[in-house]
């Protein structure tokens, strides 16, 4: 997928213009923000506490022993009948989905949504191929249908509001026109359900794999990763390397976190284990399953100090904390990952050079790092690559300035308290016409300086206390 | 060098991470059960199921149950069954056959009513496990638009966590031997649109339970 968050400040711009989208995404977040609350505290605020850490751990532990992870997962995929393929990159992993294609004749493909799919813009691949690939989450369809991208992790139609999905239903699905959130939802698995009959072969990404039994395992709430799984004779799994996790244990916690960070949910309706291809004596399931295990710049960041962003599970619920993707909403942030994870994975992924604003685009107040459920150190990474921007050079010329300026007055205290007797002098003449400040005056009010500075002030208490001491 | 190595290779030369994190001494489960007696197992997960909008039905006898089943079909002429050695009902395939109702092929997509059984059912999240194996195929509990799963006291345990290291206990083999495990916990739903949960978004829409008596 194309990369376009340089463009992130006039695309919040934009998007602040659109009241449809500002409603839909600000109900929607702070919906499944105060349900995620109830549900991960639901047995106190204590045990809330320990599963996260439980699940940060279990996590990291299998980062810790990646390679090894995988070697043993890849062999026991193999041993339950899984042929394992490794793609070091995007294109590569695409040509081997469009290699399967061909050898399994497949004219109707199904999809079961995924985020690594989104990634390496799979959908388009196998469009330039023609091949047809049908999303069949209902999120996914209505943006897959109105030709748009997910606007967020979990809910990618988050930012459609009921009457364009209406109009969009009336004008690709033929719909009766409704305002009934129910008839248009039937409408979709009327429209799908045919799809999936017809389908010759299915695609799904993978939540975890549990590497001790080579198990790929997926959530959904709606039936259609099962649907996909189970219908086409081939099926495609394609999985993040970072995606492992040791033991079936570790699976039972993460799974359940999963959804209760997401949106508040005790269990996902469908939680799916796939152990490979229907067996001998079985009646249903595909004839033949591949997971394809993708790099596209994992390993490169695991050997940074970034490698904690790889412990991510998804979950959207930084998303839905963060008070900046509530009002810029998903495409703002211009690739595939939006929100505050989204604002460490784009630079990481694509290059900081690529992802510039991103990393300012957080007030750091923590409430991602204190909602996510594998404790990823968010506002940490988002400063570190602050510091970045500056190392490389990639920060504003006037930011520069400004730093060195800092830097010199700090150095002499003479140019610091000039520099105080200058601000309050300036903004007492100057007003809300700061040079330099358009951007924050234009939307807020410049704050008055206090008449004596703080050093003043404390000579002077100083002064007064032991005039009265004496 | 195959993508495959290379990927290892990149892996291997980073330094390790988080080899500073502790390991956790003891495993907590999602959620915490107190009384995990037999009554109080098959009251939490009716509960629970409940909370998921299943219709959790308790039959004083497996009469009782058949007739729960028939006016669930209503005046439908077939249905979709897994073979009913493995659904613990007695006397189900002689009422289906006595009220002229047939079997229909297992992945009929027309059909109205699927009835099965299932492997486990979980009382800490009201769900049931669905456990894909010869003669339990998954299609009777996805396709159609109503599900009956029967289901005995004695299938009832504590939770996921339980369940998987029973898995474990043995050997996790039998675990592996089937293509595909399916918790399902409620009907299919979606809230896709605006955030309103509408129910069947694929799969059923309906999920009845029948709980038979001990």
């Amino acid at each position: 997928m194309k990369v376009n968050a340089n463009n992130f400040v006039p695309a919040v711009k934009d998007n602040l213009q659109k009241d449809d989208v500002q409603e839909a995404v600000h109900y929607a977040t702070k919906l499944a923000y105060n349900k995620r609350l109830g549900s991960m505290f639901e047995y106190g605020k204590e045990h809330g506490e320990g599963l996260r850490q439980q699940a940060a751990e279990a996590k990291r532990r299998a980062l810790r022993n990646l390679p090894d992870l995988l070697e043993k997962a890849e062999a026991n995929m193999q041993a339950n009948g899984i042929e394992v393929l490794w793609a070091a990159d995007a294109d590569e992993a695409n040509r081997m989905v469009v290699e399967i294609a061909r050898q399994t004749e497949a004219e109707l493909i199904v999809k079961s949504k995924s985020m690594a799919t989104e990634e390496i813009g799979l959908n388009a691949y196998l469009e330039q191929n023609d091949i047809t690939v049908v999303e069949t989450d209902l999120g996914e369809l209505i943006v897959q249908l109105d030709g748009d991208t997910p606007g967020h992790l979990v809910t990618p139609a988050v930012h459609k509001s009921k009457d364009s999905i209406r109009d969009l239903f009336v004008r690709e699905l033929g719909m009766e026109p409704t305002d009934d959130a129910e008839e248009m939802t039937m409408a979709a698995r009327r429209h799908l359900r045919k799809i999936f009959l017809n389908a010759d072969m299915g695609i799904s990404g993978g939540n975890f794999i549990i590497a001790e039994t080579g198990t790929v395992c997926l959530v959904t709430n709606e039936g259609n990763a099962r649907l996909t799984t189970v219908l086409p004779k081939v099926h495609v799994a394609i999985v993040g390397i970072e995606k492992l996790v040791d033991t079936v244990d570790d699976y039972a916690t993460l799974t359940q976190v999963l959804p209760r960070s997401a949106i508040g949910q005790t269990m996902p309706v469908y939680t799916h284990m796939l152990n490979g291809p229907r067996r001998a004596d079985e009646t249903s399931g595909p004839e033949k399953v591949y997971v394809i295990l993708l790099d596209n710049g994992r390993s490169r960041i695991y050997n940074t100090t970034y490698t904690e962003a790889l412990a991510c599970i998804r979950c959207g619920a930084c998303l839905n904390a963060c008070p900046v993707y509530r009002i810029a909403s998903g495409h703002a942030y211009g690739w595939v990952y939006p929100g505050p994870i989204g604002a460490i994975l784009t630079p990481l992924f694509t290059g900081l050079e690529n992802a510039k604003p991103l990393p300012h685009a957080s007030s750091l107040c923590g409430s991602c790092y204190e909602v996510c459920p594998v404790q990823i150190n968010i506002p940490a990474m988002l400063l570190d690559l602050r510091r970045d921007l500056v190392k490389e050079g990639l920060s504003p010329q006037l930011w520069d300035w400004g730093m060195k300026g800092w830097a010199l007055a700090f150095s002499k205290p003479g140019l610091f308290t000039a520099g105080g007797t200058a601000a309050r002098l300036g903004t007492g003449l100057l007003g809300q016409n700061i040079p330099f400040a358009g951007a924050w005056t234009n939307s807020r009010d410049m704050p008055e300086f206090a008449d004596k500075s703080f050093r003043q002030q404390w000579q002077e208490r100083q002064k007064g206390s032991t005039d009265e001491q004496s | 060098m195959s993508s495959r190595d290379q990927i290892l290779k990149k892996l291997r030369e980073a330094p390790q991470p988080f080899t500073e994190v502790a390991p956790i001494p003891e495993q907590r489960h999602m959620v915490p059960l107190t009384d995990t007696s037999p009554e109080a197992l098959r009251s939490l997960f009716v509960e629970n199921a409940e909370k998921l909008l299943c219709v959790v039905q308790q039959p004083q006898d497996t009469e009782e149950a058949i007739e729960a089943i028939l006016a669930l079909i209503g005046t439908d002429k077939n249905v979709t069954a897994w073979d009913f050695a493995h659904i613990p009902l007695p006397g189900l395939p002689e009422a289906l056959d006595n009220t002229g109702i047939a079997v229909a092929e297992s992945n009929d997509a027309s059909v109205r009513v699927g009835i099965t059984g299932a492997a486990t059912a979980l009382a800490a999240t009201g769900s049931l496990v669905m456990v894909n194996r010869a003669g339990q195929a998954s299609y009777q509990s996805l396709l159609p638009e109503v599900h009956i799963a029967v289901l005995t006291p004695d299938q009832i345990t504590t939770d996921l966590e339980d369940w998987m290291v029973e898995q474990r206990q043995q050997g996790l083999d039998r675990f592996r031997e089937s293509s595909n495990t399916t918790i399902v916990s409620g009907p299919s739903r979606t809230g896709d649109i605006a955030m309103e949960i509408v129910m069947g978004a694929h799969g059923p829409a309906e999920l009845h339970i029948i709980l038979l008596p001990d």
